[in-house]
């Protein structure tokens, strides 16, 4: 047996106390974290039940109808026109844009189209209510991770989008102005002028957002390669909108089909990004406001004289048949699938809302992420309470 | 030249917001001190004009949620011309919209076939208690002052008949 020193004897036995640590199993637990409904960083009354291992999730599931207002049996018992009152509700920080398909298939059944100023109206505010509706997104982006000023200048330049809104139509947050064979009026006096105004503000808050947040380090860091999303991932889910564009889905139904409205007569850049993370996800969202400000102008400059109403009966009765139409909304693509049996309201709708389809990939988008970067991705995917319930 | 780090950029602009609140004034307003004016079109509240109505209840049948309710009866008036029978007019007893309950469609006032309801864009009748939203015709009747004229219209504008 070899005599050891003091010294080598201590090392011995914390080598030793270190290769049983090593040994050990550490009895860990799985923890179940439960994000919501009443949580304030989840737009509302949706519930994220999180399983973690120490700070990584191992799965989620989003548990979602807190909000469930049953807006596809409410419409079975109102008329056509009653109709497009509760669909403005679906997603309510763009609402006109819930008007617009919905109407577009009760006159594909009737077989009549709006004017071509109608046209031309409807698509300037559908544009503008996907400002109002991305802007608020560009400034909550922030708030999701932090950053307080942001939403401050969202909220300033949102209000004069609002204020439009609510000149032309008389109502900022739920319009109701579109009727089948046009729209309810025309615009008043003097706001094609303050609407341009508002669109050089607007590219003006889109040039500050993105000094503000996208250049910023930090905000880089906490985007940039978190909740990557796969083009053939994305395409599986069915995301649409600015999502699945972000993982380089070159798809935009504003330019890939033909609807009577006037988004063929201007020209616009359909931007897609090829990362698919949180970062090309809310880049894409800013081009895409500083898109539909180009739009918005461009199609003031050739509004058409005319009427805004074309000749339907007084009492709306849509002949029997079936009609499907989507657009493309703020969120992503949004249709209604109208069956009418010649009633004066329909006999069924199908309401497809981009959020509902955009949330069901965070299963798969969350799992593995670490705790902090659920909120990240979450509000990076944009979704509305009220367009994932219906 | 180098490139500005981003956290720079970005306090630029929010030093540059501050200059030019300084400068413009702040956009938000101190409300019940000020008021910004809504617009014409503004949908606020639904006023009444008691003589146009003739309880036909197109209205109360148009209405999303059935928010209207009004009653009414036949009766006499005096004849026209002298020496004539009398008429029969339809008298309004009763014309309540339950503000609580009122989506602000408008569908109302559009189908309205005697211009009798009207909107106006005065938003200030809060109350405490949910029922006193109910408001009766008398109430809506003293928000006929408050209707504005129509817009003129945008150029190239068809004129309604």
């Amino acid at each position: 047996m070899t005599v050891l020193s003091d010294r080598q004897q201590l090392s011995y036995i914390a080598a030793q106390a270190a290769d049983a640590r090593l040994n050990v199993e550490l009895e860990t637990e799985g923890m179940t974290l439960n994000i919501g409904p009443q949580h304030p960083a989840t737009h509302g009354t949706l519930r994220i039940i999180a399983h973690l291992d120490g700070e990584q999730v191992v799965w989620a599931e989003p548990s979602c109808g807190y909000m469930h207002r049953g807006y596809e049996k409410l419409t079975e018992v109102r008329t056509f026109p009653q109709v497009t009152t509760l669909i403005n509700r679906i997603d309510w920080l763009g609402s006109f844009a819930n008007e617009v398909p919905f109407i577009l298939a009760a006159e594909k059944l009737m077989e009549i189209e709006a004017p071509p100023r109608a046209q031309y109206i409807r698509t300037i505010l559908f544009e503008l209510s996907r400002i109002a509706n991305v802007s608020l997104f560009l400034g909550d982006l922030g708030v999701q991770m932090g950053a307080i000023t942001p939403v401050f200048l969202a909220f300033r330049d949102r209000e004069y989008v609002l204020n439009l809104i609510e000149g032309a139509t008389g109502g900022r947050f739920h319009p109701n102005f579109d009727r089948i064979g046009g729209l309810k009026d025309d615009l008043p006096k003097g706001w094609i002028d303050e609407t341009r105004q508002v669109m050089r503000k607007l590219r003006g808050f889109c040039d500050e957002i993105e000094d503000l947040l996208f250049g910023n380090e930090i905000f880089q860091s906490r985007m940039r390669g978190i909740g990557v999303i796969p083009a053939d991932v994305a395409k599986s889910f069915g995301l649409s909108g600015a999502n699945a564009r972000a993982s380089g889905i070159d798809w935009d139904l504003r330019r890939d089909q033909v609807l009577p409205m006037a988004w063929d007569k201007v020209d616009f850049k359909v931007w897609t990004h090829p990362d698919g993370d949180c970062f090309a996800r809310c880049w894409i969202r800013l081009q895409e406001t500083r898109e539909a400000t180009k739009i918005v102008d461009q199609l003031l400059d050739d509004l058409p004289p005319g009427p805004v109403m074309a000749k339907v009966p007084r009492i709306i009765k849509v002949p029997a048949g079936e009609a499907w139409v989507a657009t493309e909304n703020p969120l992503g693509e949004m249709g209604y699938y109208v069956v009418s049996k010649g009633d004066l309201g329909p006999f069924r709708v199908k309401i497809r809302s981009a959020s509902f389809n955009n949330i069901s990939v965070v299963p798969w988008v969350l799992k593995g992420v670490y705790v902090p970067d659920i909120i990240t991705i979450l509000a990076s995917l944009y979704f509305i309470l009220g367009d994932i319930d219906r | 030249m180098p490139k500005v780090p981003g956290l720079i950029k970005g306090l630029g602009v929010t030093f540059g917001t501050l200059v030019r609140t300084a400068k413009e004034g702040a956009n938000t307003v101190q409300y019940p001190h000020e008021k910004e004016a809504p617009p014409i079109r503004a949908r606020g509240v639904i006023a009444l004009r008691e003589d146009n109505c003739t309880a036909c209840m197109l209205c109360a049948r148009s209405c999303p949620d059935w928010c209207i309710y009004i009653e009414g009866h036949k009766q006499l008036a005096p004849p026209r011309r002298a020496g004539g029978k009398p008429r029969q007019v339809n008298h309004l007893d009763r014309f309540d919209i339950d503000y609580a309950l009122c989506m602000y469609c408008g569908i109302c006032v559009e189908v309205c076939p005697f211009d009798a309801l009207f909107w106006s864009p005065e938003y200030e009748y809060s109350e405490p208690r949910i029922a006193d939203l109910l408001h009766d015709k008398d109430k809506l009747g003293e928000w006929m002052e408050t209707v504005p004229e129509a817009p003129e219209l945008e150029a190239g504008a068809e004129k309604k008949k």
